[in-house]
């Protein structure tokens, strides 16, 4: 009897318990900090922007994109900031959403989730600036549109960024694999017609969308010749090793003479020595993601093509380069932002990855001050398709209201040799026109111009 | 492994069922005064724990030692994913139902082959079982994903919880705190059942085979029938752990469920304390911390948490302490502490 | 002649051969730490890795390459002794997954522990052995110098193991005390130093495995992962008491995985395990090469 009036109390006493702190809980957080109307992430004299991109881990390599992006927004802070509002930009380490090989975010399982739920509920930014990696932000499109954060400048190729019904508030940056490979297309019919042409691509939606685009551009690729390498096996280098023997092997054994690769550098360097040592040399045609050539850093990449979306960093002429050297030079000076540059066989030498993350960095200060004093997202987002982006690409950068994919191409390039022959290239040289799509898949043409370079805005000097 | 584990207390099922509830409750009441990140943190820790305590059914209490876990909680994961892109509108319930089942049909599947297996060879064999979960994935992208893997919507709080919210980030809070109370409730059944299991006649029969399966036979228990019976039992665990996670995080691909995840979870329930309920508890909210036990060791001791050894301080300190607690105190916490009361009690008794 | 040799077949059959051996030689190695302690060695891979990242990365600094091998198997013996006296020599007596626990939480501390002692060098470690493929009339046969090289060291130290085991009295010995170890006690045997012995010896054999499969490719903690679990696997379907058994097993799995590399697809390659492992079950369920039928009474 005693026994069970003693167990009433307890669960008595616990659901009161329970009862007042589900109670005081709704009644705190209806009175939470900042008014119901705010625009997150902006203040008078501030506005924070986040992105989560490879700091460490196996894609650390991309880490200088974000860190010349960082050196643009304290360029123009030190001169004022943007209508008075100094740009904080917080980069979080998702190491391209693989929680491996190196990583030191230690952040979990899923580090591009959880970082992205820290910016948006920690944080509080305004928005995402340049997250990059394709797996990694497809994992967090739902959340942020779910939550209405905006997604600008996503770096990557994948067309995923280009869906303006479902996700208002996505923007991508590069042109998408599908386009860069009808344009690789074009050149290979051009200049090796007749070639047998095979490919190795990422076994993911990188690989598949460059073979989709080569095959839209007219190429005919054998079957037996669309090689893929697993994207697991980056975590199994003896896997991995064996996979490119493989490969490799089939396409020597067909006589192909065009090899086409949508890979990322590490890998792509696998390849460019596995080839070597089966002795195998094809005319490379590689995906801007894999061939800068201070990542891949082989001479074996030398003579090979792939697509720039900037002026060569050996024209030491342009404008924007030298504008880029002062401001990398004028950020907060931590060489471990720029381990290259500041040090070693190639300092001094820009790279496209720097150029890259400058360009999206000048993109959002010119949509930002277009704005005024008045900043709200959806204010941002229109901004978005209709300013005139004036950064230093090589054809325009510009989105409209059913077109979010961003840049739609570039100039075909070729890698060339160091001047130490022994040593690993350093710069792509351009090689004729500039060429984009008109649009994204199956029935754009091609146009081809001289490339056009905008000049740099005064306020931005 | 025998002498480890014996049964405690068997309350009645009335009494249990009127405590979890009251546990049920008490925590999701704690969930409305914590951050949403922590929401999502718990969230996670309840969907593991879960899965924990499947493996401590398998390996504690019917005494066979699997590591293809993570593939039962791929399957759950990837019959949610694609059900939920086909049928987004059907309730939560009815899409962890099916992932649970689909669990349990994926044990009995592995079962097939394992229960005449002993110790080392089952071990093999789950473990070349767990390593064939991903090429079937990647073989069959149009279903899968492939590599990329799938992508879900995130659960959204319905408009009554949104409501109980407002100021700054009211959507945002809403969401993480429905997501984990959801988990709360889905962990609190879970258990409930698993609680029932351990004291039914399916568990003592379960405990006779793994102490002494001679004797076991000749009291008339079918050794294969029970066997087969953990391993779907503890598989439909995992395949409910993996759709809850899926549901919270969003997506699946191939290499989310993969070896160091079974590695992880065998750590977490040693760490916990094999064969408890409490343990398997205690195992989640490990998983759920572990990033900020680390963050405090780093300041406590100074190690800079971007120098290579900060950044695998993690590693080594689930490592150690699971050496730790397999040579020292192989109850794991669970079991220390009962040693602590039993300390505690012993003096008073005697007197 | 030559396109019979160069044909697709024998291509793989060469390539699933030299990886089978270096499978077989782990394989060989957990049999040897089974008969000896009759404990599962989840760290035998990252044991591997571990002296391989002392001795190899000496070559980069311009060191000798032979005098960094043996300093690697140098340090895998070493590792092997240390680590039996002071995390298996305590668990002896207690339930079998004591020390797999404890195994697997090593694992887990040397793959944290190798990146954080050493940085990360994505350069492949240099051997004196050509890497370039042998080629016929512009055909690739997959052997280089370099294959020879990681074959016939292999074939070596399995020989010599053999040689160990049949034809030594520390072999008999070490026999003796895995088989019957009261028995052996009482002959004079010390039984425990044998134990340890094995050890010593089958983390010699691993780290020598670790240093083939590094040569030649990046130093990296996980290079030894996937070679575990075939091995494993091969070493289950040899029987866990036969180290004929464990060898043939992990050239099984090694053509098994090449032939499925070639013939399907790379994603499918994780299965070779899985499908030996499921066919042995089904021919003999003890291990193919068990003498003895160990139903337990």
């Amino acid at each position: 009897m005693i026994n069970q009036l003693r167990r009433y109390a307890v669960v008595l006493s616990v659901s009161a318990v329970s009862l007042s702190t589900i109670s005081a809980g709704v009644l705190i957080g209806s009175n939470g900090a900042g008014a119901a109307g705010a625009t997150p992430g902006v203040t008078a004299k501030t506005i924070t922007i986040g992105a989560t991109v490879p700091l460490s881990g196996l894609a650390a390599g991309y880490a200088e994109v974000s860190a010349a992006a960082a050196a643009v927004f304290s360029y123009v802070n030190s001169k004022g900031g943007v209508n008075g509002r100094k740009i904080n930009y917080i980069r979080k380490d998702d190491c391209y959403n693989i929680d491996a090989a190196g990583c030191t975010a230690n952040v979990g399982a899923t580090p591009t989730l959880t970082q992205t739920q820290t910016l948006v509920t920690q944080n509080n930014v305004f928005a995402e600036v340049g997250s990059l990696g394709t797996a990694a932000q497809d994992s967090v499109l739902a959340y942020l549109n779910q939550n209405k954060v905006p997604d600008l400048f996503v770096n990557s190729g994948s067309s995923d960024w280009n869906q303006p019904k479902k996700y208002p508030a996505l923007f991508g940056y590069q042109p998408s694999y599908r386009a860069e490979s009808k344009i690789f297309a074009a050149w290979i019919k051009q200049h090796k017609p007749g070639a047998t042409v095979g490919t190795i691509g990422q076994g993911d939606d990188f690989g598949a969308n460059g073979l989709a685009g080569l095959l839209a551009g007219g190429l005919s690729i054998a079957s037996a010749n669309r090689l893929t390498y697993n994207p697991a096996n980056l975590l199994n280098p003896t896997a991995l090793q064996a996979e490119l023997v493989q490969d490799l092997t089939v396409l020597k054994t067909n006589n192909v003479s065009v090899v086409v690769l949508d890979s990322i550098p590490p890998i792509t360097q696998g390849i460019l020595e596995i080839a070597h040592q089966l002795s195998f040399t094809p005319q490379w045609v590689i995906s801007t993601v894999g061939s800068d050539p201070l990542s891949v850093a082989t001479p074996l990449e030398v003579g090979s093509i792939t697509m720039t979306f900037f002026p060569s960093t050996a024209t030491t002429s342009n404008t924007w380069n030298a504008w880029l050297k002062k401001v990398i030079l004028a950020a907060p000076h931590d060489t471990t932002n720029f381990p290259n540059y500041f040090t070693g066989a190639n300092a001094g030498v820009l790279d496209a990855n720097m150029q890259y993350g400058a360009g999206y960095a000048v993109a959002f200060c010119e949509a930002l001050k277009s704005l005024g004093k008045n900043v709200t997202r959806a204010g941002f987002l229109k901004a978005m398709t209709t300013v005139k982006f004036s950064i230093p690409s090589l054809v325009p950068l510009s989105y409209t209201k059913g077109q979010h994919q961003g840049l739609q191409g570039g100039s075909i390039a070729t890698i060339v040799a160091n001047k130490v022959p022994t040593s690993p290239p350093q710069y792509a040289a351009l090689v004729g026109n500039a060429e984009y799509t008109t649009g994204d898949y199956a029935n754009t043409k091609i146009v081809s111009n001289k490339q056009t370079v905008t000049p740099i805005p005064s306020w931005l000097k | 492994m025998g002498r480890l584990l014996t049964l405690r207390h068997a309350y009645p099922t009335s009494s249990r069922l009127v405590g979890t509830v009251v546990l049920a409750v008490l925590c999701v009441a704690i969930t409305f005064t914590l951050t949403a990140l922590d929401d999502s943190k718990l969230a996670g820790g309840a969907a593991i724990a879960i899965v924990i305590v499947g493996l401590s059914w398998l390996i504690g209490w019917s005494g066979q030692v699997s590591l293809g876990n993570s593939g039962f909680m791929a399957i759950g994961a990837y019959v949610t994913a694609i059900w939920a892109n086909h049928h987004a509108s059907t309730p939560i319930i009815f899409t962890l139902l099916l992932a649970t089942a689909c669990g349990a049909v994926g044990g009995l599947i592995l079962a097939l082959p394992s229960t005449r297996l002993r110790g080392p060879y089952l071990a093999g064999m789950t473990l070349a079982f767990s390593f064939a979960v991903a090429p079937l994935a990647l073989n069959f992208p149009s279903l899968t994903g492939g590599s990329g893997g799938l992508f879900l919507n995130f659960l959204s709080a319905p408009r009554w919880f949104q409501g109980l919210f407002s100021g700054s980030q009211a959507l945002i809070r809403a969401n993480a705190q429905w997501t984990a109370d959801v988990a709360i409730v889905v962990a609190a059944v879970a258990f409930f059942f698993m609680a029932n299991l351990i004291h039914s006649s399916t568990g003592r029969a379960m405990r006779l085979v793994r102490d002494n399966d001679v004797a076991a036979e000749l009291a008339g228990v079918n050794l294969q029938r029970t066997r087969t019976l953990a391993f779907a039992i503890s598989a439909a665990y995992a395949g409910l752990g993996g759709s809850l996670l899926t549901l919270l995080t969003g997506s699946v691909t191939p290499q989310t469920y993969s070896l160091p995840l079974s590695i992880l979870l065998l750590t977490l329930m040693v760490l916990g304390g094999i064969g408890t309920l409490s343990g398997a508890i205690i195992g989640g909210l490990i998983y759920s911390y572990s990033d900020n036990l680390v963050s405090l060791i780093n300041k406590a001791t100074g190690i800079n948490p971007t120098s290579t050894f900060g950044a695998n301080l993690k590693g080594i300190v689930f490592g150690v302490l699971l050496i730790a607690t397999m040579l020292l105190a192989p109850r794991g916490i669970v079991g220390m502490g009962r040693r602590l009361t039993s300390m505690i009690k012993r003096p008073a008794r005697e007197s | 002649m030559g396109s019979f040799v160069t044909s697709r077949f024998i291509t793989y059959l060469l390539g699933g051969i030299s990886s089978g051996i270096v499978i077989a030689l782990v394989a060989l190695s957990l049999v040897i730490i089974w008969k000896s302690t009759h404990v599962l060695n989840f760290a035998q891979g990252a044991m591997g890795m571990f002296a391989t990242f002392v001795g190899m990365n000496l070559v980069f600094k311009g060191t000798n390459y032979w005098l960094c091998v043996l300093l690697s198997l140098a340090v895998g013996l070493a590792l092997g002794g240390v680590t039996e006296r002071l995390l298996i020599r305590p668990l002896y007596g207690k339930p079998e997954i004591n020390p797999i626990v404890v195994m697997v939480g090593f694992l887990g501390v040397l793959e944290s522990a190798i990146p954080s002692i050493w940085h990360t060098n994505l350069l492949p470690v240099p051997t004196p052995f050509s890497q370039i493929y042998y080629q016929d009339h512009g055909h690739t046969i997959l052997v280089s110098p370099f294959v020879i090289f990681q074959v016939s060291l292999a074939l070596g130290i399995m020989g010599g193991v053999a040689l160990l085991f049949q034809y030594t009295n520390l072999g008999l010995k070490m026999r003796a005390a895995a088989l019957a170890p009261e028995v052996s006690r009482l002959l004079g045997v010390r039984v425990n130093r044998l134990l340890t012995l094995g050890w010593i010896l089958s983390s010699g054999v691993g780290a020598m495995a670790a240093v083939i499969v590094s040569s030649g490719q990046s130093l990296a903690a996980t290079n030894m992962d996937g070679i575990f679990v075939s091995a494993f696997i091969a070493a289950a379907v040899g029987g866990l008491e036969s180290p004929v058994g464990a060898i043939t097993g992990g050239l099984l799995i090694g053509v098994t995985e090449s032939l499925i590399l070639g013939y399907w697809s790379s994603n499918m390659a994780p299965l070779a395990g899985v499908l030996v492992l499921v066919a042995s079950l089904a021919i003999r369920p003890q291990g193919i090469f068990t003498r003895n039928s160990s139903r337990r009474v």
